[in-house]
């Protein structure tokens, strides 16, 4: 059973002052295992933050980033999981679905996890699963102001994934979830 | 002279007794703590020890106190020079008493005959190891014979069909064996988790082990799998998801608002949380039980399968009992208790230890929960007032040394007694012997507390000698590292006081 973080596009302090204070409550150390984090944080003290709710903190570098010694891609295992880790805004056309699955296949991962288009999504193709977590500040992106913050947290339990979508609609946290397995030999 | 400090020293009232040097400094601590003014004549000091000496009751001064029978030293060859020899014979008796020689940390084994081990006797260091191990095969020779015949009735006595639970008790009050395996069963009746007759046995057992089982799935499984069975069983399961090609992913509704950032009270996720602290305490102090024996440590199999059980019982335990959870030293408490179920002879018992031992476990801490809980440690039943009780019956049973340390010396009992009576004298004596001292606990048909007192009292009057020699600090360190005795002698000491209580 292991607790895996997703959240990116924070966009502090150029675009949002800090996370809702909601999400901060419930964000506590000790329950998370992981936090992959898909980037765009954009200051230092965002990502000391984070390093401070779970050690295992792994960050690929958004387009805003000041610290360029994140990479530009990231796959990790996580049990019985691959997972891959990319921005986003190297994918062109922006949150383009066949776009992400080539990137997925390339880095040949059971999940993808990116960002850049501040909308949460999760979208399953032949290759896998494409989980976009959206802005956990509810910044504005380049493409659109209404912003929802959101983040996800995905509980990894031997073959079977439950993905947890946290979103704050009109001041109120919202929990939905999303359940799916993985076969033994084949991709999702 | 000195008559009166000899009560359960080895020597008998006609010998001479110990060497010059310790006479005198006895002597004088002894006139400290009884003369009352500086000036006494001699004659007044006499006086005053013989009344002391008509304080000690006789049957404290009789020969039976003796842990070597009294024929052995007869059969002694006799030793080089006389004086010397004797010298060295009660010197090396008496330290057989107090500090014992590594043979005495063995568990009872019957040794070679005497006669074998005395002809090596010349030098002065083999004498007194070899005298003690004589004194003790002596022990064990007479003792080995005593656990024969107790082996017999006991087998004999759990052989019945319905077993007398009252005999079972006086028998196992004066230890079990260690040869017949039959110390897991004994163990069972005495703390009624088996019922009397036997014939119920097998039905007992069946149901304690499936409520036990039920526990484990209940209590011990993490809250994905609890979410997972919940919606299994509400919405059953439908093909699939995974035959399905592209398309954005349904999203559902969670169940009762349970997801693991959950910050409610009854949400499970964050109970789970909440837990998981006592958790990883319980963890870390099983790992730490008995580093030495490689039943309960190392890197085998069968000990990391021993120290999971040991989890499993205290998680669950803690999980029943929100009223005390889990406080440091339960685990020295269920040590014993697994170690003896698990190596029971029946294989059919040992596979299921584990939940034969939950139940005798809560059933023995049922008794001594109030010692665990810090809000009842001021109450009547908390551990101060069974602190007190101790020091209340060392005072009626042996009123000088009870003086001499509370009061001269002013020894707390909270300083020592605090580890004897909340962990049931598990860490002050090795493994083996506190088997020993825990059958005469169990066997006590009103609850362990009472010969446990009786035990810590015998204890400390086994040692009066050096604690009336003591000041604070050595009184302190003698009673914090309790040195290793004779158990059985102990349990007899023991036994004596509760005879005699109302001396």
């Amino acid at each position: 059973m292991v607790l895996v973080l997703a959240i990116g596009d924070l966009h502090v302090p150029h675009r949002a002052p800090d996370l809702p204070a909601k999400f901060k409550s419930m964000l506590v150390p000790g329950k998370i295992q992981h936090i992959i984090c898909t980037g765009n944080l954009c200051i230092k003290e965002v990502h000391d933050y984070l390093k401070s709710l779970c050690p295992s903190l792994h960050i690929t570098r958004g387009e805003y980033d000041e610290d360029s010694r994140y990479p530009e891609t990231k796959t990790l295992t996580i049990g019985q999981f691959k997972l891959g880790l990319c921005h986003g805004h190297q994918v062109v056309p922006w949150g383009d679905l066949d776009s992400l699955a080539m990137l997925q296949r390339q880095l040949d991962v059971d999940i993808l996890v990116s960002g850049h288009t501040h909308q949460f999504k999760a979208y399953k193709h032949e290759a896998g699963v494409v989980i976009n977590p959206g802005s956990a500040t509810g910044a504005y992106s380049s493409i659109t102001y209404d912003v929802n913050p959101s983040f996800v947290l995905m509980d990894i339990d031997g073959l079977r994934v439950v993905v947890y979508v946290y979103e704050l609609i009109d001041g109120e946290v919202k929990v939905d979830k999303i359940d799916f397995k993985k076969t033994s030999t084949a991709t999702i | 002279m000195n008559l009166a400090i000899r009560w359960f020293h080895e020597e008998d009232d006609d010998r001479r007794p110990e060497p010059q040097l310790l006479t005198n400094s006895e002597e004088e601590t002894y006139s400290q703590t009884t003369t009352h003014s500086p000036t006494l004549s001699d004659s007044q000091k006499q006086s005053l020890q013989i009344m002391v000496k008509k304080r000690v009751p006789d049957w404290l001064n009789s020969p039976m106190w003796t842990s070597a029978p009294p024929k052995s030293r007869s059969q002694s060859p006799p030793p080089p020079s006389s004086s010397n020899g004797d010298r060295l014979h009660s010197y090396a008796c008496k330290s057989s008493s107090i500090t014992s020689s590594n043979s005495l940390n063995e568990p009872h084994v019957t040794l070679p005959p005497p006669a074998s081990i005395r002809p090596v006797r010349t030098p002065r260091t083999e004498i007194r190891d070899s005298s003690t191990r004589s004194s003790s095969s002596d022990n064990d020779i007479t003792s080995s014979v005593d656990d024969v015949a107790r082996q017999a009735e006991l087998l004999q006595e759990l052989s019945r069909k319905i077993v007398n639970i009252g005999e079972l008790r006086r028998l196992a009050s004066l230890g079990i064996p260690d040869a017949a395996g039959i110390r897991s069963t004994v163990w069972k009746l005495l703390l009624a988790y088996l019922p009397s007759d036997k014939g119920l046995w097998s039905s007992e057992l069946a149901k304690k082990r499936s409520q036990y089982k039920h526990f484990k799935e209940d209590l011990l499984m993490n809250p994905s799998e609890i979410t997972r069975k919940l919606e299994d069983s509400v919405y059953p399961k439908n093909g699939d998801q995974i035959s399905e090609g592209k398309g954005l992913l349904a999203r559902s509704k969670i169940p009762h608002g349970e997801h693991p950032l959950s910050l409610g009270k009854t949400s499970i996720w964050n109970r789970f949380f909440q837990d998981s602290e006592i958790i990883e305490q319980i963890d870390r102090d099983v790992k730490r039980t008995h580093p030495d024996m490689p039943f309960f440590s190392g890197n085998s199999a069968s000990a990391e399968a021993n120290q999971e059980s040991l989890k499993n019982i205290l998680i669950i335990y803690a999980k029943l009992n929100p009223g005390i959870r889990y406080v440091q030293g339960m685990n020295e408490i269920l040590a014993p208790l697994f170690y003896v179920l698990r190596n029971d002879p029946n294989e059919d018992y040992a596979v299921n230890a584990e939940a034969d031992t939950f139940f005798c476990f809560v059933e023995l801490l049922s008794g001594f929960q109030d010692n665990f809980c810090q809000q009842l440690d001021n109450s009547i039943v908390g551990i101060r007032s069974t602190i007190s009780k101790l020091s209340q019956l060392l005072k009626k049973h042996d009123e000088e040394l009870w003086r001499h340390l509370e009061v001269t010396t002013k020894v707390n009992p909270h300083f020592y007694a605090f580890r004897w009576i909340t962990l049931l004298l598990t860490q002050e004596f090795n493994f083996a012997d506190s088997l020993h001292i825990w059958d005469a606990l169990l066997s006590d048909p009103e609850g362990p507390q009472g010969t446990l007192l009786r035990v810590c009292c015998a204890m400390l009057i086994l040692v009066r000698r050096r604690l009336l020699a003591g000041d604070f600090t050595a009184n302190l360190k003698l009673l914090q590292s309790y040195p290793s005795t004779n158990v059985s002698h102990l349990l007899y000491v023991a036994n004596k006081l509760s005879s005699h209580s109302t001396q």
